[in-house]
């Protein structure tokens, strides 16, 4: 499994099909970062903001990958690691490259809206600096896992055809930022709402959205075997 | 390993392009696809691969596998030697091994000086080289190939051939489709068509040195003496075939001969390998247990005695053709001996003898 992501990481890294979606990260995260006033001032809602950036930039990547490699290609792959383990990789890979991006979204955002000082003092409140980019972190994984199952779901093997992949990728990519019922802007929400310390802001958008990738990621794991080559 | 039952279409609303095919490839053994384009024959190769799973069916037992696909695109943004390096990763190969056997399968073809080319700059036949060095670099095990000579150079071709007769003899196998009806005719082949999506065994393993006749000429076989009476004999092999069966089954010569083609019914019988369609004195030779028994033509007058060759458990000579038993193990060398004595010298057939794992029945 890791030689399989090794070479899907390296085939995406390559091909140089990571710079567009990296580009359009940059852009949603540091030049649109000015646009997002309706989340609000202050380090969370810039988190908040970097993580909804994931959702494009990580379907984009995804399906960059899934179309990287001519069939024959990936046929010859599939003989010596198999095809769903493969197809397991490929996603895999997307998403690691997806962590980069968010932690580069995050570190940016952090230094930029900088962290939460007392009035009096000026210092770091340690416990809400903690709080807030753990809040973060977690809010851009579940914008991840999102991603990447709309990557997996809307793109080949599922949906073969490039209109229908792409239509569908950027309807269900809205669809998850927009909807209220998305993981993703339940994630996105929370922040905005208020934080509380005392307990777990993520823990149901989290649940969702792994479970949204394990069944994204198994349906192209099953169609990559059955329905490709 | 096996396939039971198997079946495949690529949707659930779409035609069948396999059904039922029941099949079992066994150690040491060569398979040959034939059909017409889009018969399924890529499809059956793929499924025997594990590129892809049935719809119906189940596949079981496939040994570590390499593949070489109909048409290799030179799309890849790797080297020869970095695509190379990850697909050996996933075969589990590492470190010094990885990079002895890159160098070794890419030399095997000709293509050790292309290593550093991006796949993307490289001509077609230099791409396949590298389509053909990512499926051998398993040394053992299954290898499916699908059109692999198409596009190689002389050399390449040749060395492909050498390979597959390696990769029997020491116990592998080898399944493929080739649009040249002589590719690999001198070697023991099972033959199986694919016609209206389902797959037929019309020769056994053991009548491909005769048969290669009938798929030689593209047609349907015809009725021969040789092969109802090899197919008699099948059950309770005697040692040796008959001197009749002997004589019509003379390799060279016979290749062209109607009466040596093998008939699609006869053949659905098992018809023992190890003495069916074979020269007598190689027959002989098959006798001993464990050994694997090569057959080639063309080998030179003034060459060294066969038998003294390291590896050669006993040696028999009819002329330019010679038969040998190589001991266990050892007939990767011998074979490669056997054809450096000379430009002339091509394999006809290479089986192993039952007594051993990678032996028949």
């Amino acid at each position: 499994m890791i030689a399989l992501t090794r070479y899907q990481v390296a085939l995406l890294l390559r091909s140089h099909r990571w710079i567009p979606p990296a580009v359009l990260y940059v852009f949603g995260v540091v030049a649109l970062g000015g646009i997002r006033l309706p989340l609000g001032a202050g380090l969370a809602p810039a988190l908040s903001w970097a993580a909804l950036m994931l959702v494009p930039a990580v379907a984009w990547l995804t399906r960059s990958i899934l179309i990287a490699e001519p069939s024959a290609a990936r046929a010859c792959v599939a003989a010596a690691g198999g095809p769903r383990r493969t197809q397991i990789a490929a996603l895999l890979a997307a998403v690691l490259v997806g962590v980069a991006f968010g932690l580069i979204g995050i570190v940016w955002e952090t230094f930029s809206a900088g962290l939460p000082r007392t009035a009096a003092t000026n210092a770091i409140r340690l416990g809400a600096a903690f709080h807030v980019v753990g809040g973060g972190l977690l809010a851009a994984l579940i914008c991840l896992f999102v991603a990447s199952a709309i990557g997996a779901l809307c793109n080949p093997p599922v949906v073969r055809r490039p209109g229908p992949g792409m239509l569908t990728t950027t309807a269900a990519v809205v669809l998850a930022v927009a909807w209220k019922v998305s993981p993703a802007n339940a994630a996105l929400r929370t922040p905005v709402t208020g934080v509380r310390t005392s307990d777990w802001p993520h823990g149901v958008p989290l649940i969702a959205a792994v479970a949204l990738l394990a069944i994204g990621w198994a349906v192209s794991a099953y169609f990559a075997a059955r329905r490709d080559g | 390993m096996r396939l039971d039952g198997v079946g495949k279409r690529y949707g659930t609303r779409l035609p069948w392009v396999l059904r039922d095919v029941s099949l079992e490839i066994r150690p040491g053994r060569l398979v040959r696809l034939e059909g017409r384009n889009g018969s399924g024959k890529s499809t059956l190769l793929k499924m025997i691969a594990g590129v892809c799973e049935p719809s119906r069916g189940t596949v079981t037992g496939r040994p570590i596998t390499g593949y070489v696909p109909e048409r290799f695109p030179p799309s890849l943004p790797f080297s020869a030697r970095d695509y190379l390096s990850h697909i050996g990763r996933v075969h589990g190969l590492a470190g010094g091994d990885l990079a002895e056997r890159i160098q070794a399968c890419l030399d095997r073809l000709g293509g050790w000086e292309f290593a550093d080319v991006p796949l993307r700059n490289m001509s077609k036949g230099m791409c396949q080289k590298v389509a053909v060095a990512q499926a051998l670099l398993p040394s053992a095990g299954l290898l499916v190939l699908d059109e692999a000579w198409t596009g190689l150079d002389v050399e390449a071709k040749a060395a492909l051939d050498e390979v597959v007769a390696e990769r029997i003899a020491e116990g592998g196998s080898v399944v493929f489709v080739d649009h040249d009806p002589n590719r690999l005719a001198g070697l023991d082949a099972e033959r199986w068509r694919i016609a209206d999506s389902r797959a037929r065994r019309v020769a056994a393993a053991g009548a491909a040195v005769a048969g290669s006749a009938g798929s030689g000429a593209g047609q349907e076989p015809v009725s021969a003496p040789v092969s109802a009476e090899a197919a008699e004999t099948g059950p309770q092999p005697p040692p040796q075939v008959t001197k009749a069966a002997a004589a019509q089954t003379k390799p060279r010569p016979v290749l062209t001969e109607p009466a040596a083609a093998v008939a699609a019914e006869p053949a659905e019988a098992d018809v023992d390998p190890a003495s069916a369609g074979l020269p007598a004195e190689a027959a002989a030779l098959a006798a001993e247990p464990g050994a694997a028994v090569i057959v080639v033509a063309g080998y030179p007058p003034g060459a060294a005695d066969p038998v003294r060759l390291p590896g050669v458990r006993s040696a028999s000579r009819d002329g330019d053709r010679v038969s040998v038993a190589a001991e266990p193990g050892t007939s990767d060398r011998v074979l490669r001996t056997l054809l450096g004595a000379g430009d002339s010298v091509h394999v006809l057939s290479v089986r192993t003898a039952p007594g051993q794992p990678g032996g028949e029945r």
